[in-house]
């Protein structure tokens, strides 16, 4: 029987904090990815800086956090109660 | 060979003595420039056992091949020294107009040894040397030194100089010019006991490249990818942009390391800053990134703009449970007015500070001593260090030495690895850069390996083993030390799709030189090596290579044992034998054996 997806509460942090002009969107999917294009949907203001709009995946500059874990990949499962962070994918300085 | 001048100039200021010294092309080739360089000239020119503080100990100035030939970001000079605060190599570099002018004047490096007779300014104009007074700059900040320098010297003058905090021995003070800073392991305590107030130079020559048209194009074309994703994060927002999310993974160094999250986070993170205080950026000489956030005090007193870095912003904020960012800001300036190092600054103050909360008697009267928490206490507490004033006196001489002569216990609590402050990432949850700290050469830096990049990244799985997390953090410290003996910023090693490739057609194309990524790889290593050397020379043992007990408590795994079996691991990586020490073949295949 399928499962309604899971909402998570994304966290923002840097420049995607600034255009969203919140520290967190509340979005559905089950990987990666499918919270990638509902952040878009849910959030305009994170197109082609963050978000590709052709691909819906981010932009090379930024990644996920998944519970402690870094993550490009869109295939990425997100278990219900997950936390999640939207960061630059450039560490340190 | 083109892009090098193939000299150095060596000056003597306890006779006034100038002598160039050629530099060899092989030379030139084995340790590229910058770092390199400057670390070969250590070797040779510092007296094994000397006292960094003597003015036998040589303090050098060394530029590279790429220096003023329009790659990005490549205006950065490097100065080498033995530094007071460790007793081994202090490497640090800086960046802007100061490292072109230098190229300028004819030479490759400038050794400077000895000690003057009276505070001084050295001007090099050309090959031209001259040692003047400079009685009337004491006491000035260092962006006041240069300008009064610039107008009496005239123009095309660019100047390096110290802050009060040189003047008087405090052991973490930097070496400032252009409003950019050489600000780790006490360069500006060794020019400052050479009682150099500044050093002016200007020059008109700068060697031929070796492909003009080729270099264009492929400079072109770097500045263009500099402007990518891989520094989006350095022009919008800064690297202050660091502090929410380390806060928020628990990796925020918060009241002198006791925790990796702070309560005030929100008040000092970058976003707000951005918000609430920034005023504009800038961006160094030859640079296109522009990563250079300014941020103004906006809490009624008299306005402050100043530039502010993750760094200073961790050091003097959470480390020391300091949540008001007009006060930050305000430390932060004060630390770059009296000219030191504003990690080891707040790190040592946030030793202190920590000694109060455990009721340990510092000898000082109560209103002078540090509170967690207490902005005012911080302010006042940084001013007394760059006057050695009361507690400032003690503090002057970084964490491990006022821990040593307080006793109580205090030891335990001085967060630094071979005597340098820790930087603003807590290793507990970061085993790569734990490592990288542990063993780097001028000890706990983030700078020198990077290797924080594994740990926030998914190349490695969080239980990877101790081989594959030492051969990362070794090809991190290779790849920094050829980005800083290139004299390119390590902002832009993203910006590569084969870093050491890409580098060797920019070398080729200056130099003529032919030269593989595989070459540049193994000078990185021959750099690396080389540092460990001298460190092994003035007294280095396997000891040195530590971290602090307070973050080995098996917090998120990390332990002494962990930590042991990754320093063995990283060892074997670089061919070293168990003690950490460097068998001779290894140094004939690395090409040192006859250059030192």
């Amino acid at each position: 029987m399928h499962q309604a997806a899971t909402t998570v509460h994304v966290e923002l942090f840097g420049v995607p904090r600034l255009l969203a002009g919140r520290k967190t969107i509340a979005v559905a999917g089950e990987t990666l990815g499918a919270l990638s294009r509902a952040l878009l949907d849910a959030c305009p203001a994170l197109a082609e800086r963050v978000i590709d709009p052709r691909t819906g995946w981010l932009t090379e500059g930024y990644m996920f956090v998944v519970n402690d874990r870094f993550s490009r990949d869109p295939t990425f499962p997100v278990a219900p109660g997950s936390s999640v962070l939207l960061v630059s994918s450039v560490a340190g300085g | 060979m083109h892009g090098v001048h193939g000299r150095y100039l060596h000056i003597d200021l306890d006779t006034g003595s100038v002598a160039e010294h050629p530099i060899p092309e092989e030379v030139s080739i084995r340790v590229i420039g910058g770092v390199g360089l400057a670390s070969l000239l250590l070797y040779r020119w510092a007296p094994p056992g000397v006292d960094p503080l003597a003015p036998e100990n040589p303090l050098i100035f060394a530029t590279s091949p790429f220096i003023g030939t329009g790659i990005t970001t490549a205006s950065k000079v490097a100065v080498v020294t033995k530094s007071p605060q460790t007793g081994m190599i202090g490497d640090s570099l800086s960046s802007s107009y100061l490292a072109i002018a230098l190229k300028r004047t004819g030479f490759d490096a400038l050794v400077i040894t000895g000690k003057a007779t009276g505070w001084s300014l050295l001007v090099v104009d050309d090959g031209r040397v001259e040692v003047r007074p400079a009685m009337d700059l004491l006491g000035r900040t260092p962006d006041e030194t240069a300008e009064s320098v610039r107008a009496a010297l005239g123009s095309g003058f660019r100047v390096a100089a110290i802050g009060e905090a040189g003047e008087r021995g405090v052991r973490y003070a930097a070496i400032s010019n252009d409003g950019r800073l050489a600000g780790r392991t006490g360069g500006g305590a060794v020019m400052g006991s050479k009682r150099l107030k500044a050093i002016a130079v200007r020059g008109s020559g700068l060697p031929t490249v070796a492909d003009p048209a080729g270099l264009a194009r492929a400079a072109r074309d770097l500045a263009a990818r500099s402007l990518g994703p891989g520094t989006a994060k350095y022009r919008e927002l800064g690297t202050a942009a660091n502090l929410a999310f380390f806060n928020r993974i628990g990796v925020l160094p918060t009241r002198n390391f006791q925790q990796g999250e702070f309560a005030g986070a929100e008040a000092i993170s970058g976003e707000t800053l951005f918000l609430e205080h920034r005023t504009d950026k800038h961006a160094c000489a030859a640079c296109t990134i522009g990563c250079e956030h300014h941020y103004r005090t906006r809490d009624g007193g008299s306005e402050r703009t100043v530039r502010l870095e993750y760094e200073s912003l961790f050091a003097l904020g959470s480390l020391c449970g300091v949540d008001d960012p007009n006060a930050v800001l305000r430390a932060a300036a004060l630390c770059d007015d009296l000219g030191m190092d504003a990690i080891t600054a707040g790190a040592t103050v946030a030793w202190a500070m920590e000694c109060a909360e455990r009721g340990v008697d510092l000898g000082y009267p109560a209103d002078e001593i540090p509170r967690f928490g207490d902005a005012d206490s911080l302010l006042r507490t940084i001013e007394a260090i760059g006057r050695r004033q009361g507690i400032g006196d003690l503090l002057a001489e970084g964490s491990r030495r006022a821990a040593e002569r307080t006793g109580q216990g205090s030891e335990a609590w001085a967060m630094h690895v071979k005597g340098l402050e820790m930087p603003g990432y807590d290793p507990r949850k970061l085993p790569t850069l734990a490592l990288g700290l542990a063993v780097a050469t001028r000890g706990a830096c983030h700078n020198r390996s990077s290797a924080y990049d594994i740990d926030f990244s998914d190349r490695l799985d969080p239980d990877a083993e101790a081989q594959a997390r030492a051969e990362a953090a070794a090809a991190a410290e290779d790849q920094a030390a050829v980005l800083d003996s290139l004299t390119i910023c390590k902002f832009l090693r993203h910006c590569f799709d084969d870093l050491y490739a890409e580098a060797a057609e920019l070398y080729t194309l200056v130099t003529g030189v032919p030269a593989t990524g595989d070459d540049l790889r193994v000078a990185g290593e021959r750099i690396n090596n080389l540092k460990k050397l001298f460190n092994i020379r003035e007294g280095w043992t396997r000891a040195d290579d530590r971290l602090p007990d307070r973050v080995l408590t098996g917090e998120a795994g990390l332990t002494h044992e962990r930590l042991t079996h990754l320093i063995d691991a990283y060892y074997r990586v670089r061919g070293w034998d168990a003690d950490g020490r460097i068998p001779e073949a290894h140094l004939t295949r690395l090409g040192l054996t006859d250059l030192l």
